[in-house]
């Protein structure tokens, strides 16, 4: 029996859309006939500010994009500039690096988890997990002095070394965080309601998913065993022991368990960086640019002059960054302003799917489709 | 031999140079077979379209798309060149479906048409924007307002008559 066709607008102020972002739905009777998202509502113009900003001064507006896991957008783009000028980085610094970012991952999705259960009407899960985000946000805040928008990573290594204190306490953070982790899976992983919201819905195969361009746990949650971290490695992924996790059911419930085993992956590499980290001492690296009229390399920074010119040339260049694919294609034509900076993200990507995911299903199950797909809008609009 | 020789071995008539951005394989293809030549990389294994940029070179445009392969675990680039005044080139949704978005992307911020492609419409700047922000013509002095009309599109006026407060 055919009802009448009904328009529903979702959105843009919803709590669900972990940001601004609009669903014009047209419902036949309670289940979704068409699903059109509409975005942009947090567009700033991103790129063309990266047209008119030094390499140096455009770092802190990509601490903006995706502002839950800020580190590694800081990276995607100080690694575009570095491949682009051939800038050598200290062992130490890398380390560093690795550290902020897979912090920055156990974050997201610990602010991933917590808001998929809010929206499903379990609010116990974002308070336990802001509890353990905010021993993180402290972390940083010793490391960087901010908390959500660091400018932290910068060409040629880091802006300052970490100060006393910081290991003991990211040792405390990790030891307490892997009970917690056993108690987030124990107050979930058994939960009746949540496996009748979360499997067999929203499934996408794991061809459909390569098609849409899906990367990072969406996509490893479809069967893909992929990572860029393993399989196209930068920085000191090499030489750290962690496994893919992946799923292949390619349900909402998939992509959902690809979050928690990667907390704990994350929380493994954390340790590593932590026994293996190179101890302060200077170590002479090469400079860059013109001699140094202040600066002078350490340990964690190569000298980066504030007027910079890389060779004219381009890069894509990509990581792994907590919700997928991360890459800044970035263009010089040997002035000091980038001739072009394109940013893909994964969450701008990753949304691209949704109008068939959700298609047949009801409005609360695009709730729990959109959660676990995990956009920032800060990133899809950019 | 890298992937954008390959491609070149394949399609001799339809690739024109082969060479690296910077540390990936580039192959720069004639516009009319765009499509053909990204039919040919989706057969050999390129899976995966990772991106679309467009440059505004002010004498030219140019369209770059980012391939990888994940059974290769290879990239691949390819681009074209678009004339100035005329900037299309065949759409890629028919072969991947996450191109939608980001032509249409492309389309709003550069200006670039996409010819065949099914939804050609602004998706981050508001229906019936001034111009395409990314071209380096585009003036950055002219104000532009967005309001909401009374059936829910944006309209956008560039003296501000569209606001309530004005009026």
């Amino acid at each position: 029996m055919e009802s009448d066709e009904l328009f529903i607008n979702m959105g843009p102020v919803h709590p669900s859309t972990h940001g601004v972002a609009r669903f014009k739905l047209r419902m036949d009777g309670e289940s979704i006939k068409e699903c059109t998202p509409v975005i942009g509502y947090l567009h700033r113009g991103t790129e063309k500010i990266g047209e008119m900003k030094t390499y140096l001064q455009f770092i802190p507006y990509t601490d903006r994009l995706d502002y839950i896991a800020a580190f590694p957008n800081n990276y995607a783009y100080v690694k575009a500039v570095e491949e682009l000028a051939g800038i050598e980085v200290p062992l130490r610094a890398e380390y560093i690096r690795v550290l902020t970012m897979e912090l920055n991952r156990i974050v997201n999705h610990i602010v991933s988890i917590g808001s998929l259960l809010m929206d499903l009407g379990a609010a116990t899960m974002i308070m336990w997990g802001f509890r353990e985000r905010e021993n993180a946000l402290q972390l940083f805040e010793m490391l960087c002095g901010a908390r959500m928008t660091f400018n932290y990573i910068k060409p040629g290594g880091v802006r300052e070394d970490i100060p006393d204190g910081f290991i003991p306490k990211l040792n405390e953070f990790i030891k307490d965080m892997e009970k917690r982790i056993v108690d987030y899976e124990q107050l979930i992983n058994g939960n009746e309601i949540f496996h009748m919201r979360m499997k067999n819905i929203g499934v996408i195969s794991g061809k459909d998913a390569v098609n849409y361009g899906w990367t990072g746990p969406t996509l490893r949650g479809s069967g893909v065993d992929y990572d860029l971290r393993k399989y196209e490695p930068y920085s000191i992924y090499p030489d750290l022991d962690f496994k893919v996790c992946v799923r292949k059911e390619g349900d909402s419930y998939a992509r959902f368990i690809v979050r928690m085993d990667e907390m704990k992956e994350s929380l493994h590499i954390l340790r590593q960086v932590v026994d293996n980290m190179p101890a302060t001492k200077l170590i002479s690296m090469a400079e860059y640019g013109i001699s140094p009229m202040t600066g002078t390399p350490t340990a964690v920074s190569t000298y980066f002059p504030r007027i910079f010119t890389p060779p004219a040339g381009e890069v894509y260049s990509r990581i792994e960054a907590p919700k997928g694919e991360l890459g800044f294609y970035v263009v010089s034509d040997g002035t000091t302003k980038p001739y072009r900076v394109k940013i893909r993200s994964p969450s701008f990507c990753n949304l691209t799917a949704i109008p068939s995911l959700v298609k047949g299903l009801k409005i609360g199950d695009l709730i729990a489709a959109f959660g676990t797909i995990d956009v920032v809008l800060g990133d899809v609009d950019r | 031999m890298n992937s954008a020789e390959e491609l070149k071995n394949l399609l001799p008539g339809s690739v024109i140079s082969t060479g690296l951005q910077l540390n990936k394989p580039m192959a720069v293809v004639k516009k009319e077979d765009l499509v053909k030549a990204a039919g040919k990389a989706k057969e050999i294994g390129f899976d995966h379209l990772s991106v679309i940029t467009g440059i505004d070179y002010r004498d030219h445009f140019e369209v770059i798309y980012n391939f990888f392969s994940y059974s290769k675990k290879q990239n691949l680039a390819i681009k074209v060149n678009l004339d100035h005044d005329k900037p299309e080139v065949d759409s890629l949704t028919s072969l991947w479906k996450g191109a939608d978005w980001l032509e249409r992307e492309t389309f709003d911020l550069v200006g670039i048409k996409f010819i065949g492609h099914p939804n050609l419409i602004r998706i981050l700047l508001p229906d019936g924007w001034n111009g395409h922000p990314l071209r380096k013509d585009y003036d950055m002095n002219t104000e532009q307002f967005v309001t909401i009309g009374d059936n829910g599109d944006d309209v956008v006026s560039p003296d501000g008559t569209n606001l309530l407060r004005r009026k």
